[in-house]
């Protein structure tokens, strides 16, 4: 309702019809003639025995149902929004470093590599430095800090992209204690699969190249980020 | 508070085609009140008032050195809860509407003054010591004057520090 | 009578304890507003509360400036006199080498490391936490090592 001021809250300007001629969506809207389909019969004449009946009668093919709700219940609207990916925080790209605060590895530092479709950041350790494996997170739950490593020609592969983190799911009703507990024993822990760990290994070694560049930088990943007495964190430079 | 030079005349009519023209130099804190009460003061003083008068032209009168001290004396007279008053103030401050402003804040503190309840009737720089007649004015006006600062309190950010602050 | 006068107001203050006064000429160190952590002069006094303080040398615009907002230093223009201008101001002030003075003080040297350590990164903390902690550790050997040897 964004063409008629509104004069009271919910009644618009203009009509319906009015918004619509000037919108002029219609303009660009291609009239194709259709044929017009041949709308199905509505009766069927059937006939029927006895003498009183009238020996034909007409009856719908789709029988009107039996049930009427009592009250006209109104639908509520469907809303057609969709929420969008996140947009980048101007403070990271490619190579920065970032503080985690949440998760498994809150206060680890990390590097980052590519923003996913989905919105996530798509982060590694590196793996051998502090141990934060090639790994989605918000980044609402991160400190971009203004410590750069240059990424410029580490081309992260293609397939590693949402669904490449996504859980196999498990086929078949199995109950968790079912699974948990087979023939009596923990299931032991499925070994993470080959590819993965080449493909930490890969993107890895050139952020490690990239690391070593500047002095005491590793040390920096690999320790570990926290506040002390009287440090207030959006009064600190990142 | 500014000062304004707020000019106005009574209407022209058949037996007086050119009505005298008045002046007045108010301090309000903006135009509006400053016409109103250049109206204020008109009707009290000539036989002419808002509803058949005009107003000619509003100036701002700014200071012409505002970053020279000087020392103000300000004739006002004030209404009390019990009479009229007459007074005479000193104020040493950068401008004329600065004095002005200290004279109403002063009015205020020391006799709960409206600023409906003063006229200020004149603003005079003092230009000679001799002329100033208030002590404390005078005593601001000694050619080595200096004096320290007692008992400043520093903020320290530690509950519990080795030395004791100094507060001079 | 004048000259007396005179010589009474020099007296009064000769033995007293406090060192640094509101005074034409002294300088002073800016709290708060937009010159904060400039320094300045005293060029007038207005009253008990607030003086005309012009900085034409480091960059402070000639305005009126309450002593609340300001710190007095021991650093003083000797032969100022009462209401100069910018330019008097500023030729003294090069005459006596007040900013560099300021600058070489202990006081404004403190200021300006904090000031660094302040402006430091997440990166830049961490060296110097590492550098502190190397300062350290030849520190303690020496000491231990003095200690054996004592």
């Amino acid at each position: 309702m964004a063409r008629s001021k509104e004069l009271v809250h919910g009644i618009g300007r203009l009509s319906r019809s009015q918004v619509f001629a000037k919108r002029g969506l219609y303009k660009g809207l291609k009239k194709s003639e259709k044929p017009a389909a041949e709308a199905p019969a509505e009766f069927v004449e059937k006939s029927v025995g006895g003498a009183k009946n009238g020996e034909k009668r007409l009856v719908p093919t789709s029988k009107a149902p039996r049930f009427y709700p009592a009250e006209d219940v109104r639908q509520p609207k469907k809303s057609r929004k969709s929420p969008k990916p996140a947009k980048l925080r101007s403070s990271i790209s490619p190579g920065t470093v970032l503080i985690l605060l949440a998760g498994r590895f809150r206060g680890k530092r990390v590097v980052f590599l590519k923003q996913l479709t989905s919105g996530l950041l798509l982060v590694t350790g590196p793996f051998k430095i502090n141990g934060v494996p090639l790994r989605r997170v918000n980044q609402a739950y991160v400190i971009a800090t203004s410590t750069k490593i240059d990424l410029e020609g580490l081309k992260v592969d293609e397939r590693i992209n949402d669904a490449y983190f996504a859980k196999a799911t498990v086929k078949g009703a199995r109950t968790a204690e079912e699974e948990f507990f087979e023939d009596g024993k923990p299931k032991a822990k499925e070994p993470l699969s080959e590819s993965k760990t080449t493909d930490q290994k890969i993107i890895d070694t050139a952020v490690i190249a990239a690391v070593k560049k500047t002095d005491s930088l590793a040390k920096y990943l690999r320790a570990s980020w926290g506040l002390s007495k009287g440090q207030y964190p959006h009064q600190m430079v990142f | 508070m500014q000062e304004y030079q707020i000019v106005g005349r009574h209407l022209p009519t058949e037996s007086n085609p050119t009505p005298k023209i008045f002046r007045m130099r108010i301090f309000a804190p903006n135009e509006v009140v400053a016409k109103s009460r250049f109206w204020y003061f008109l009707r009290q003083l000539n036989k002419v008032k808002k509803a058949n008068g005009e107003i000619i032209g509003v100036n701002v009168i700014s200071e012409k050195r505002p970053l020279r001290i000087k020392n103000f004396g300000i004739w006002i007279r004030y209404d009390s809860r019990s009479g009229t008053h007459n007074m005479y103030k000193e104020f040493r401050e950068l401008t004329r509407a600065d004095a002005v402003k200290a004279l109403y804040q002063d009015m205020a503190a020391r006799h709960r003054a409206r600023f409906r309840s003063i006229h200020i009737l004149r603003v005079v720089e003092i230009e000679k010591k001799d002329d100033v007649r208030r002590p404390y004015i005078r005593q601001l006006m000694e050619p080595d004057l200096k004096f320290p600062l007692p008992h400043r309190v520093s903020k320290s950010r530690s509950l519990f520090v080795a030395q004791r602050p100094s507060t001079y | 009578m004048f000259l007396l006068l005179y010589l009474f107001w020099g007296l009064l203050w000769m033995d007293s304890n406090f060192k640094r006064f509101v005074e034409v000429g002294r300088v002073v160190l800016l709290k708060t507003g937009s010159s904060a952590g400039k320094i300045a002069v005293i060029s007038e006094i207005i009253d008990h509360n607030r003086a005309i303080i012009d900085g034409p040398t480091t960059g402070v615009p000639r305005q009126s400036f309450p002593y609340k907002h300001l710190i007095l230093t021991p650093l003083a223009l000797t032969t100022l006199p009462r209401g100069a201008g910018s330019a008097v101001i500023r030729k003294l002030m090069e005459k006596e080498a007040v900013v560099e003075k300021w600058e070489k003080s202990h006081w404004s040297q403190k200021r300006r490391a904090l000031e660094r350590r302040r402006a430091l990164n997440d990166f830049g903390r961490f060296q110097v936490m590492v550098a502190k902690k190397q300062r350290r550790d030849v520190v303690r050997k020496a000491v231990a090592k003095a200690k054996k040897a004592a």
